[in-house]
């Protein structure tokens, strides 16, 4: 009852006037950040930092959440529309969302992240009301040998749902663990693998850098080279009903909506973690989970709603360990946090009881933010499907620059440009050679995280591999250690199963 | 004739007096200003180049707005190289920390000399570090003192979270192992926060965080701070002691927060970087800010700069050494 009386409080907060209007004018800069590669939510919220100078506190953290938010719905757009992740949050989105554009789909592609993000972010924001201190509680018990477990979790998940070619699945993860150990080592403080000693390698390779690069890139000459130049697709009729079609389509999206919404909130109130493992987590979980798991890739809706779903509520997760232990969840949250210190705030366990007005301020703008994003968003599909009436040929120029400033953006070095633009080919390639690309992706992100927690753990237990198995050490992390196992082997045996007693036809 | 001549003496003094003040005074920059960040997202220079950019942007301290970039990439080593490489550029500055002057040391190939590739500009802060355990940590239970500490500590079995290798605190570890005579097991994270919340969560026994860090659990009585490794109490932590009350004057350590230039910027440019620092570090939301938060406020410049580069140079090539 207490937290309801705080609730609506907080919810009377964010529709005082100032903070309604910041709240939608940062929706509205979050989309525009979100859909455009490069800019992402970190440069956004970093950008507008100054400018919360001028407003109190709890409508400067209600703007930048705002900016934040708009840009986990933002990023979808144009990994739909371009195949290009608008954002790191949003690469698992083109996966499936790209093949339903080019399948003449876009309306159900669209729709579905803007449902998806919607129910992820209220689940979340919920979740985030009713539990956020006990959750500090459960991410302070999550420490790295859990992190390491969870990390398997998400590899052995995308083994498995590799389905028709598992030696080329492999291939594929090992190479982006290859690549997601360049630059320094953390644990010795020694460079590695800088190739011919150029100092670009020193900050390691930056994970947009390869997901814009093999997605926008070598989509474009994917595309290029199917189309000739021409319309991608003819006729895109538009009216009211293919919209009302676009939300039948997603009935069948229960389930991951479900995964996202949960396993992306869990996910998001990991320190460390943040909103772009927890998308491709819950792709490849609900990929695992889906009957129809061998169409994922092609253009399912639940392929969208999954990742959608679990970037917005991540991004909501990632709050907590903000808010309630000074550590962000996420690149964007460190630095929302940078500004909660500029304007006199010291997060911690004592931020709820001494700053109430902050942030139930804060979790009511969330809801609010959310229906308003939702709206604006089934609005504006029209005028996103604007773009594929435009002739490739016109279309590819404008997808390069935009490939270019996303390789930029991230590091400012123009190094990453070219190791871009090499990405983008070695990805056409593959694609040719029929690998999957989905997974050295994923292991980019996850490798480095994966890497750090085995490593502190193995210091920590000198040496042992215990500490991942035993029960009476660490139950949590045997416990995810186990289901692990499971998801990594189910498909060997399947497979297995079908060379040894072959169905009779 | 002779006024004449006096006239003109006079005029054109006055006009090459006038021409040098102008000079002096007249640099200002043409284009938005990089503030490179030797260190990630979220971590102590990346806090107060931000709080910077805010404040002199916030006072309109200067013409064309700071640009933050983080180049974290090996321990600053990245940052500066790229400083480095941009001599003669008046608009670039940077952020830097102690590993300004071990990464230089620690990587001898980057061929960096930190007096002749830099053009310092101003330290405006010091922070400082102290020794903290969790208020019932299942080995540190019943600890209050650092003597306390140092006994438990001498069977071997303690664990360090820390903020990376050959950082300011393993050298720390390093030192302290030196004067104490026990060691522990060190686990780097990445970032102070990070190793804040491992000593909470209970993975680690102890932490040298510096005091912002641990703020948050420190007031919430999460965390217990031992000792504070300056020769006074800070008033941000009336009741922890100083190493120098506990008997350890040997106990002293320090983390700069200075900003220098790329090499060959003119004075001109290098009066104006350095003025703007000074209107930052004058200005009283800054100065409220650091207190509280427990750093020391600690402005020198110019020459001053450059010999106490020189000399920190020095001692951490004796710590680094002592510790390899």
């Amino acid at each position: 009852m207490e937290t309801f009386l705080l609730l609506m409080n907080g919810i009377g907060t964010a529709l005082v006037p100032l903070n309604l209007g910041l709240l939608i004018f940062g929706c509205l800069i979050g989309l525009f950040v979100g859909a455009m590669p490069g800019l992402g939510s970190v440069n956004g919220v970093a950008i507008l930092i100054p400018i919360t100078f001028i407003v109190p506190p709890t409508a400067a953290i209600i703007f930048l959440a705002a900016v934040y938010y708009g840009a986990m719905y933002g990023g979808a757009i144009s990994s739909i529309m371009l195949g290009i992740p608008g954002a790191s949050t949003a690469v698992a989105t083109v996966f499936d969302g790209r093949p339903l554009a080019q399948k003449g789909d876009a309306i159900t592609g669209l729709t579905a992240a803007a449902v998806g993000s919607f129910v992820g972010g209220t689940v979340s924001v919920i979740l985030f009301t009713l539990f956020a201190p006990p959750l500090a509680k459960v991410a302070l018990a999550f420490n790295a040998p859990e992190t390491f477990a969870l990390m398997v979790m998400a590899f052995a998940t995308f083994v498995g749902l590799g389905g028709d070619d598992i030696p080329k699945t492999c291939f594929s993860i090992l190479i982006g663990l290859v690549l997601s150990t360049i630059g320094l080592d953390l644990i010795s403080g020694q460079p590695r693998l800088i190739f011919f000693g150029i100092p670009g390698f020193l900050h390691g390779v930056n994970f947009l850098v390869l997901a814009i690069g093999i997605y926008g890139i070598g989509e474009m000459l994917w595309t290029l080279e199917s189309t000739k130049g021409a319309v991608q697709i003819s006729s895109i009729k538009f009216t009211f009903k293919d919209i009302i079609q676009g939300f039948r389509n997603l009935k069948d999206t229960v389930m991951a909506m479900t995964i996202g919404s949960f396993l992306g909130f869990f996910v998001g109130i990991l320190p460390a973690a943040g909103a772009t493992p927890a998308a491709l987590m819950s792709y490849g979980i609900t990929k695992q989970l889906s009957k129809n798991s061998k169409d994922f890739g092609t253009g399912v809706p639940a392929g969208v709603v999954a990742p959608e779903c679990a970037n917005n509520s991540a991004s909501t997760g990632s709050m907590l360990p903000m808010l309630t232990l000074g550590i962000p969840g996420s690149p964007t949250t460190a630095i929302l946090l940078g500004g909660m210190i500029l304007w006199g705030l010291t997060p911690g366990p004592l931020l709820f009881t001494q700053q109430p007005e902050f942030v139930w301020g804060l979790i009511g703008s969330l809801y609010i933010a959310n229906f308003f994003t939702l709206i604006l968003n089934v609005a504006l599909i029209p005028a996103f499907i604007m773009v594929l009436r435009i002739p490739f040929a016109i279309l590819a120029p404008v997808i390069f620059v935009l490939c270019v400033t996303g390789g930029y953006a991230p590091t400012q070095s123009i190094h990453d440009v070219w190791l871009m633009l090499l990405f983008g080919v070695v990805g056409y390639v593959l694609r040719k050679l029929d690998y999957p690309v989905a997974p050295a992706v994923l292991s980019i992100v996850l490798g480095p995280l994966a890497e750090k927690a085995m490593r502190q753990s193995l210091i920590i237990s000198d040496g042992s591999f215990n500490i991942f198995f035993d029960f009476s050490i660490k139950p949590i992390a045997a416990t995810i250690m186990y289901i692990a196992l499971v998801f990594l082997f189910l498909p060997l045996i399947s497979v297995m199963k079908n060379k040894l007693f072959p169905k009779k036809t | 004739m002779n006024l004449l001549k006096k006239v003109a003496i006079l005029f054109v003094s006055f006009s090459l007096v006038a021409v040098g003040t102008v000079s002096a005074k007249d640099f200002k920059p043409k284009k938005p200003i990089e503030l490179i960040i030797m260190a990630g997202q979220g971590g102590g220079a990346d806090e107060i180049a931000r709080l910077v950019q805010g404040i002199a942007e916030k006072n309109d301290f200067t013409s064309k707005p700071l640009i933050p970039i983080n180049k974290p990439g090996g321990s600053g080593g990245e940052a500066l190289t790229y400083v480095k490489g941009k001599s003669g550029d008046q608009h670039t500055i940077m952020i830097t920390l102690n590993s300004f002057f071990t990464t230089p040391q620690n990587q001898t190939e980057l061929g960096i000399d930190i007096i002749e590739d830099y053009t310092p500009l101003a330290r405006l802060l010091t922070d400082t570090f102290m020794v903290w355990i969790k208020k019932d940590g299942a080995k540190t239970s019943g600890i209050n003192t650092l003597d306390e500490f140092l006994a438990r500590a001498k069977q071997g079995d303690l664990v360090m979270g820390g903020t990376g290798k050959m950082s300011e605190d393993e050298l720390l570890l390093g030192m302290m192992r030196g004067m104490f005579g026990f060691d522990a097991k060190y686990v780097p994270y990445s970032g102070g926060g990070a190793v804040a919340k491992g000593l909470i969560g209970g993975e680690s026994d102890f932490t040298l965080n510096n005091p912002s860090e641990q703020m948050g659990f420190y007031q919430s009585g999460d965390s217990k701070a031992l000792v504070m490794m300056t020769p006074k109490r800070n008033p941000a932590f009336p009741e922890v002691p100083s190493s120098y009350e506990l008997g350890y004057p040997d106990l002293e350590y320090y983390m700069m927060r200075a900003f220098v230039a790329p090499a060959d910027i003119g004075a001109e440019a290098q009066k104006y970087y350095t003025g703007v620092l000074h209107d930052v570090y004058m200005n009283n939301e800054f100065q409220k800010f650091n207190i509280d938060d427990g750093k020391l406020l600690s402005w020198i410049e110019g020459y001053g700069l450059s010999d106490f580069f020189a000399v920190e140079y020095d001692k951490h090539s004796e710590i680094v050494a002592a510790f390899n």
